[in-house]
């Protein structure tokens, strides 16, 4: 007997999203089979963390099914670990690192029970994995921007999940918490996991991820980050934004070089 | 020696007296707590819609009883608090008008509504009617052994339930787009969060009246917020400058008879939010001033 064809592990058939009467991403199909670090790219309004958003339940679909793993997002929310944008909260929130990291244990442990110490193991885990133990116990709004969007991933990490969702978390973020969080994605990947990530900045994506999509209201191109970030593709996504492009080309470069 | 006329000796406190400072303390402190997460989510303005709201069920509960009943008043309070906010949701959502504004709208014409009928029952003379102006700026002195008993009851159950469902109060109030990806029901929760200041401002008019009580919602929050970086101690700092501040408001106007014991309270809690500005560790004023220099 043959087994039954994989489901995609994420997979947007004919998603439309609007904003009141006013559409901001249509017909977009797109299925990820297998775990990578997958780029959502496009330019500022596109749409990119309105997919994010439309994926999670966030925003209602005006048309079309988001399926994780064959299966709505209601059924499979503890297999999705989600990093919003930084700027959606208030850092003066009078809580710890450490509080925020253990949120992400919450779902888990369900109504009114507190985390007890295996939730505190985890919490512990998750931040020494994004370099940030030693500042545990310190007010969230005391940490840089980059240190901040650590605690967000550290946060994701103490979900356990299979899927990691990924809102921009590399803007406004310094080189080191760059470097750290490419190096914690890079081992989500390693590990087996999917993690997609909506990113503004070309040359970067072109550096980090395995492969993209390019989206502006509509998908332009899906595939591997080579095969699809092509001057005719980028034209279409960024049309007219040519100094853009050029940058492109030598990231793109420099990457067939060094790997 | 006898007291200077219109002043009671302080020694003289009976044993109702005693009964309605404890219950008016508790309301306080109650306020002073359930107030932080209407702080923390940014909603301060809602609780004072609530609250200006409340006079209009107030007054129709007496028009409907006939009595001048505490707990069937504040029912009817709490009920028109609640339908205010019902029509600030509608309003919003289906008129498209700004929080700020809808906020201000409600607030206003719910209150005009609540003055004209309460002025209309004073001035037509209904027997027992006279007293409910009290709920205009809040009158403990009133109050009975049995009210106060309610009024803390109350408040206690409304700490109660806050502080069972602390970590998902907290998860909302701090970010409610990964609570919602993670499964929670963020609006049921907010509804559920604003029912407690509702609540609160409730049972806390016959403290501070309609116009203030919400200053027992905002300004303690606030004030404790000055001192730590941590919701539990703020929500336990909160709670002892409510209560401090209710207790003084009921001290001085059971010993100065006519005098209305809201501003009393509210100013009590504007002093310790002064002091707090000012002189809290780290975040206050002086604190912050030293450092720049």
């Amino acid at each position: 007997m043959q087994p039954p064809p994989r489901e995609p592990i994420l997979e947007f058939h004919d998603v439309t999203v609007a904003y009141g009467r006013r559409p901001v991403l249509w017909n977009i199909d797109l299925a990820i089979d297998e775990p990578c670090l997958f780029g959502i790219i496009g330019p500022n309004g596109a749409g990119k963390s309105t997919l994010l958003k439309a994926a999670l339940g966030l925003v209602p679909l005006a048309g079309g099914t988001v399926r994780f793993f064959g299966q709505p997002f209601a059924e499979v929310r503890g297999r999705v670990g989600y990093v919003p944008q930084r700027e959606t909260v208030d850092w003066d929130f009078p809580v710890s690192v450490s509080d925020v990291v253990l949120m992400g244990t919450y779902a888990r442990l369900g109504w009114f029970r507190r985390p007890g110490p295996q939730e505190r193991e985890i919490a512990r885990e998750s931040l020494a994995r994004v370099g940030l133990a030693d500042v545990a116990g310190r007010q969230i709004g005391k940490l840089s921007g980059g240190q901040q969007q650590r605690v967000f991933l550290a946060r994701a990490l103490a979900q356990q999940a299979d899927v990691y969702v990924l809102d921009e978390p590399m803007a406004g973020v310094d080189a080191r918490s760059q470097d750290l969080i490419f190096g914690v994605l890079s081992e989500l990947r390693e590990a087996g996991r999917l993690v997609v990530v909506v990113h503004h900045d070309l040359p970067t994506a072109a550096q980090w991820f395995d492969r993209v999509a390019l989206i502006d209201m509509r998908l332009v191109a899906a595939g591997p980050t080579a095969a699809v970030l092509t001057p005719q593709n980028l034209e279409r996504t960024y049309a007219g934004r040519l100094d853009l492009l050029d940058e492109l080309g030598r990231a793109v470069e420099e990457r067939g070089r060094t790997s | 020696m006898t007291a200077p006329a219109g002043i009671e000796p302080l020694f003289a406190i009976s044993h109702n007296t005693l009964v309605v400072a404890c219950g008016v303390a508790a309301v306080g402190c109650g306020a002073g707590v359930i107030g932080c997460f209407g702080v923390l989510r940014k909603r301060a303005l809602v609780g004072d819609a609530a609250a200006h709201a409340t006079l209009v069920g107030v007054a129709l509960a007496f028009l409907a009883t006939g009595r001048r009943d505490l707990p069937v008043l504040l029912v009817g309070g709490f009920l028109s608090g609640l339908a205010a906010l019902g029509v600030l949701v509608l309003l919003r959502v289906c008129t498209r008008t700004r929080d700020d504004a809808a906020t201000a709208i409600v607030l206003s014409v719910s209150f005009g509504l609540g003055i004209t009928l309460v002025s209309g029952i004073t001035a037509r003379g209904i027997p027992g009617g006279a007293g409910l102006e009290q709920f205009l700026l809040g009158h403990t002195a009133a109050l009975t052994t049995a009210d106060a008993i309610l009024l803390a009851a109350v408040s206690a159950a409304a700490v109660l339930l806050l502080v069972l469902s602390l970590k998902e109060a907290t998860l909302i109030a701090f970010d409610s787009s990964f609570a919602a990806a993670t499964g929670w029901p963020v609006a049921i929760m907010d509804y559920f969060l604003v029912a407690l200041v509702a609540v609160m401002v409730v049972v806390g008019l016959p403290a501070a009246g309609a116009v203030l009580v919400t200053a027992l919602v905002v300004i303690p929050p606030v004030a404790a917020r000055q001192w730590t970086d941590r919701v539990p101690t703020m929500l336990l700092l909160s709670g002892v400058f409510g209560l401090a501040s209710a207790l003084f408001g009921v001290a001085v106007s059971a010993v100065v008879p006519r005098l209305a014991t809201g501003p009393l309270v509210v100013l009590a809690a504007a002093f310790i939010f002064a002091v707090s500005f000012v002189g809290a560790p780290e975040r206050g004023w002086w604190a912050r001033h030293r450092r720049e220099r």
